[in-house]
C-alpha cells in the first residue's frame, strides 16, 4: 500500500516547506496592507489569524488521517468515487500551478522594478525557470533539502531589520486600539489571504516520514510565519509613519533603503537578489505538486515529461503575455481567495463528510 | 557523448542569455551626480545644479559642475546629459542641497518623487540648507578641501555624531514631512568669510516650509528633548554674576553632559495639552573661565549650572512654540496618551502645540570637575 515511501520528507523539511510557501511573497506587501485596513492595530490580526490558520490546517491533518498512506487525490477517490478523485485532481492541479505562477509573475515584476530594468520579462522568466527545472524534476525529498538550505541560508535576514530600528518611534504602536475593533476584524479577510499555502499537507502527508507530528509540525510552521510577519509588520509600523506606510508598495523593502554603509550604498538591491531565493519557495514546491496531481491523473509515476510540457508553457507564454502591475495585483488578490476556499472551507467540508461517512458505515466498497 | 553535447548546449545559451542582459552600464558611460542643488531664480524658475567627479588624466579639475533649468527633477537628468560625455545617473547622490529661496516655497518636496518612485536611486542622500543661492557654494571650490559633497557628507556625518546637527536624510526627511505628530528638521550650512561652515539645523514647518533656524547649541537642546543624543555632549554656558574681565568671556562654564534622562509626561486638561519634560543630567565640567572653588562650593554651581540650562531649554521651547512647529516630536506622545484629543487637531498640529502648557525641569549633578580644583 505504502507507494511513496521512497520520497520521504523529514519532520524539518516539512515544518519550512509550509514555512517557506506562506511566507515566500507575502511579507513584502503585508504590512502596508494591514495597514490600510486596520493601521497601527494591524498585528493583532496576525495573532487571531494565527489561531485561524492553526484550526484550519489541524482539519487538514484530522482528514488525511484517515488515510495516512495516500495523498489527498486517493482519499477522495475513496471516498467519494474514482471520478471525483479525477475532478480533484484536475481542480487541484490548477489551484497548485496559479498559485506557483502568481509567485513567479510577482517576483518577475519586483526584480524587473530594483534590479533588471530593460531586460524583457521573458528572460528573467527563463532565467527564473531553469533552477526550477533542476530541483522539481527530482521530487520531494531533494524540494524539502532545497527549502531547508534556503531557509537556513536566510536565517540572518532578521538581524539586518534590526537596524533600521534606531530611527523607529515605539510610541506609534499606542494606543493599541486606536479606533476599536471594528478595523481589527475588517482586516482579517485580507490577512487570512496571506496565511494560504498549507494545502501543501494534502499531497506531502504520505510522503512525511514520522506522521503523528504532523499536526506538530503544522502548528509549529504557523508559528514561525506568525512570528515573521509579526516582526516585519512590528518594525514597519514603528518605521514609517501611518500615514506614510500607505505610500509605498512593498514596505518591506523600503525599510531597508534607510540602511547605509561606507563601502555600499542601495543595500536593498543585494536583498531582492537574495529575495529571489525566498520567492522561489512560492513556485517551486507547487510546481512539483501541481505536475504530481497532473501524473496522478493518468496514474502514472514520473512526473518528469508532465514538468517539461509544463516548464516550455510558461516559458513560451511568457513570451506573448506577461501580466501588468496592477494584474498581477489582482491575481494575488484572487489567489487570497480561491485560496480560502480550497483550504479553510473545503477540508472543513470534507471533515465533516468522512465524519458522517465512517459514521454510518458506507465504506462497503472497500 | 550525446547527452554531453546536450549539456555543452544548454551552458552555452545560459551564457548567452545571462551576458545579454540589457541592464549593463559600463563605468566609463556614466556620469554620476554626487551633490544636487534646488535653487530658484530671481523669476522663480527652478534652477538645478549638480557636482560629479570628473575621472581623467588631462584635467586638472576633479568636479564638474552644471546647472540647467529644468521644468523637474526628472526632466534635468536629460538636460544635463547633453552636457557630459557619460549617461547622467542619480544613483550614488551623497547630499541634497536646498536654497533658502526653495525652502521658503510650501510644495517642493514634490520635486523629490522621482527619488522615491524610481528604485534606482537611492534615499540616504543628506538633506542641507543653505542660506542663500546655491551659485555662491557650488562654485567655490576651495583649493585646500576636498570636493563640496564629500566634505557636506563628511560634515554632518561628524558633527551628527556630536549632537550638533542632525543627519536627515531623503528617506528620513520624507519620514517627517508625513508624520502628523513632528515637523521636519534638517542640516544647515551657511558662507561665513567665503568658507563653508555648519552652523546647525533648519526648522521646517509641516509642508516643509522654513520656519526657523537653530544653531549648534540650540541643536544640542533640542536633540536631547528628542532623546537622540549620541555619546556626551558638550554645552558653554554663563554663569550670571560672575565679572567679565577685558575682551574675553569670563562669566563662562563648559560642560559635559552625558547620562542624559528625559521623563515626559502627557497630559490633556482644560483644553489644552500639558507636557512636563523632567530632564536629568550628569555633567563633567571641563572648562571653567572664573575663579571657583569647585570641591567646597559645589552644590551652589550645581544650582546656577541648572538654572541656565533650564533657562535655555525654556527659550527654546519658546522659540519653538512661537514658529508653530514640533520638531521634538511630542505630537507622537500626545497621539500615544491622548489619541482621542490628538486626532480632532492633528492637521494643525503645530498651532495646538504653541498654545500647550510646556514645563520643564531640569536637574544636573556634577559628577565631575576635572584634575583641577
Amino acid at each position: 500500500m505504502k507507494k511513496y515511501t521512497l520520497n520521504e520528507i523529514t519532520f524539518m523539511q516539512y515544518i519550512l516547506l509550509n514555512f517557506g510557501m506562506v511566507v515566500s511573497i507575502g511579507f513584502l506587501s503585508l504590512p502596508r496592507v494591514l495597514a490600510e485596513q486596520a493601521g497601527t492595530a494591524g498585528w493583532i490580526a496576525l495573532i487571531i489569524v494565527w489561531v485561524i490558520s492553526i484550526v484550519a490546517s489541524l482539519i487538514v491533518i484530522q482528514v488525511m488521517k484517515r488515510y495516512p498512506d495516500g495523498t489527498l487525490l486517493d482519499l477522495l477517490s475513496m471516498y467519494l468515487g474514482k471520478w471525483a478523485g479525477k475532478a480533484g485532481a484536475v481542480l487541484f492541479a490548477l489551484y497548485l500551478f496559479y498559485y506557483g505562477y502568481t509567485g513567479l509573475v510577482y517576483t518577475i515584476l519586483i526584480s524587473k522594478q530594483y534590479l533588471l530594468q530593460q531586460t524583457p520579462d521573458y528572460i528573467i522568466m527563463l532565467l527564473l525557470l531553469i533552477p526550477t527545472y533542476v530541483i522539481v524534476r527530482n521530487g520531494p525529498r531533494i524540494l524539502g533539502r532545497y527549502v531547508e538550505v534556503i531557509i537556513l541560508l536566510s536565517l540572518w535576514i532578521p538581524f539586518v531589520y534590526l537596524i533600521p530600528l534606531k530611527d523607529a518611534h515605539w510610541l506609534r504602536l499606542l494606543p493599541v486600539l486606536k479606533e476599536g475593533w471594528k478595523p481589527v476584524f475588517a482586516a482579517l479577510p485580507y490577512t487570512l489571504y496571506y496565511h494560504i499555502g498549507f494545502s501543501t499537507t494534502f499531497i506531502l502527508y504520505p510522503f512525511l516520514k514520522n506522521k503523528r507530528k504532523a499536526a506538530a509540525g503544522i502548528v509549529i510552521s504557523y508559528t514561525l510565519t506568525m512570528l515573521m510577519y509579526l516582526f516585519i509588520t512590528v518594525i514597519c509600523f514603528v518605521y514609517f509613519s501611518p500615514d506614510e506606510i500607505l505610500e509605498y508598495n512593498e514596505p518591506t523593502i523600503n525599510v531597508l533603503k534607510a540602511i547605509e554603509f561606507k563601502f555600499i550604498s542601495r543595500i536593498e538591491v543585494l536583498f531582492i537578489a537574495f529575495y529571489l531565493l525566498i520567492f522561489s519557495l512560492s513556485w517551486i514546491p507547487t510546481m512539483y505538486m501541481s505536475v504530481f496531481c497532473t501524473t496522478w491523473l493518468i496514474g502514472k509515476q514520473d512526473h518528469r515529461n508532465h514538468l517539461r510540457l509544463l516548464w516550455l508553457f510558461i516559458a513560451v507564454g511568457t513570451y506573448f503575455f506577461m501580466p501588468t502591475f496592477f494584474q498581477s495585483e489582482r491575481m494575488n488578490t484572487l489567489l487570497g481567495q480561491i485560496g480560502f476556499v480550497v483550504e479553510y472551507l473545503v477540508p472543513g467540508c470534507l471533515l465533516l463528510y468522512v465524519w458522517i461517512h465512517d459514521r454510518l458505515g458506507w465504506r462497503k466498497h472497500l | 557523448m550525446n547527452k554531453r553535447l546536450l549539456h555543452a548546449i544548454l551552458i552555452a545559451t545560459v551564457i548567452v542569455i545571462i551576458a545579454s542582459c540589457s541592464d549593463r552600464l559600463d563605468m566609463e558611460d556614466a556620469t554620476h551626480a554626487l551633490l544636487v542643488g534646488f535653487d530658484l531664480d530671481k523669476e522663480n524658475e527652478l534652477i538645478l545644479y549638480s557636482t560629479s567627479p570628473v575621472f581623467s588624466k588631462n584635467v586638472e579639475k576633479k568636479t564638474r559642475e552644471l546647472r540647467v533649468k529644468p521644468q523637474t527633477n526628472r526632466q534635468s537628468r536629460g538636460k544635463q546629459d547633453s552636457y557630459t560625455e557619460g549617461v547622467f545617473q542619480g544613483r550614488s547622490i551623497q547630499v541634497l542641497l536646498l536654497s533658502k529661496r526653495i525652502l521658503q516655497q510650501e510644495n517642493w518636496f514634490q520635486l523629490t518623487d522621482v527619488w522615491f518612485r524610481d528604485p534606482k536611486n537611492p534615499l540616504t542622500p543628506r538633506i542641507i540648507a543653505f542660506d542663500g543661492p546655491l551659485s555662491e557654494i557650488i562654485y567655490l571650490n576651495p583649493k585646500d578641501q576636498p570636493m563640496l559633497p564629500i566634505l557636506l557628507r563628511e560634515m554632518v556625518e561628524t558633527k551628527n555624531a556630536r549632537s550638533e546637527t542632525v543627519k536627515t536624510t531623503l528617506q528620513g526627511l520624507h519620514q517627517q514631512i508625513r508624520e502628523k505628530g513632528v515637523t521636519p528638521i534638517i542640516s544647515e550650512v551657511r558662507l561665513k568669510d567665503k568658507q563653508i561652515a555648519i552652523t546647525g539645523t533648519t526648522l521646517l514647518d509641516h509642508k516643509g516650509k522654513y520656519a526657523d533656524s537653530l544653531n549648534m547649541q540650540e541643536t544640542i537642546l533640542l536633540r536631547i528633548l528628542q532623546k537622540n543624543t549620541k555619546k556626551s555632549v558638550n554645552l558653554t554656558i554663563p554663569i550670571p554674576g560672575e565679572m567679565k574681565i577685558g575682551p574675553f568671556h569670563t562669566d563662562k562654564v563648559s560642560l559635559n553632559a552625558d547620562e542624559i534622562k528625559v521623563k515626559i509626561k502627557t497630559s490633556f486638561l482644560k483644553d489644552k495639552f500639558q507636557f512636563h519634560m523632567h530632564i536629568t543630567m550628569r555633567v563633567g565640567l571641563s572648562e571653567l573661565l572664573f575663579p571657583f572653588d569647585v570641591r567646597s562650593q559645589g552644590k551652589e554651581l550645581e544650582n546656577k549650572i541648572t538654572e541656565q540650562v533650564q533657562m535655555n531649554f525654556e527659550n527654546l521651547i519658546k522659540k519653538i512654540q512661537t514658529d508653530k512647529i514640533d520638531p521634538i516630536g511630542l505630537g507622537l506622545y500626545a497621539q500615544a496618551h491622548e489619541y482621542s484629543h490628538f486626532k480632532k487637531v492633528e492637521d494643525h498640529w503645530g498651532e495646538t502645540l504653541a498654545n500647550a502648557d510646556i514645563h520643564v525641569s531640569v536637574k544636573t549633578i556634577i559628577g565631575a570637575m576635572g584634575t583641577v580644583k
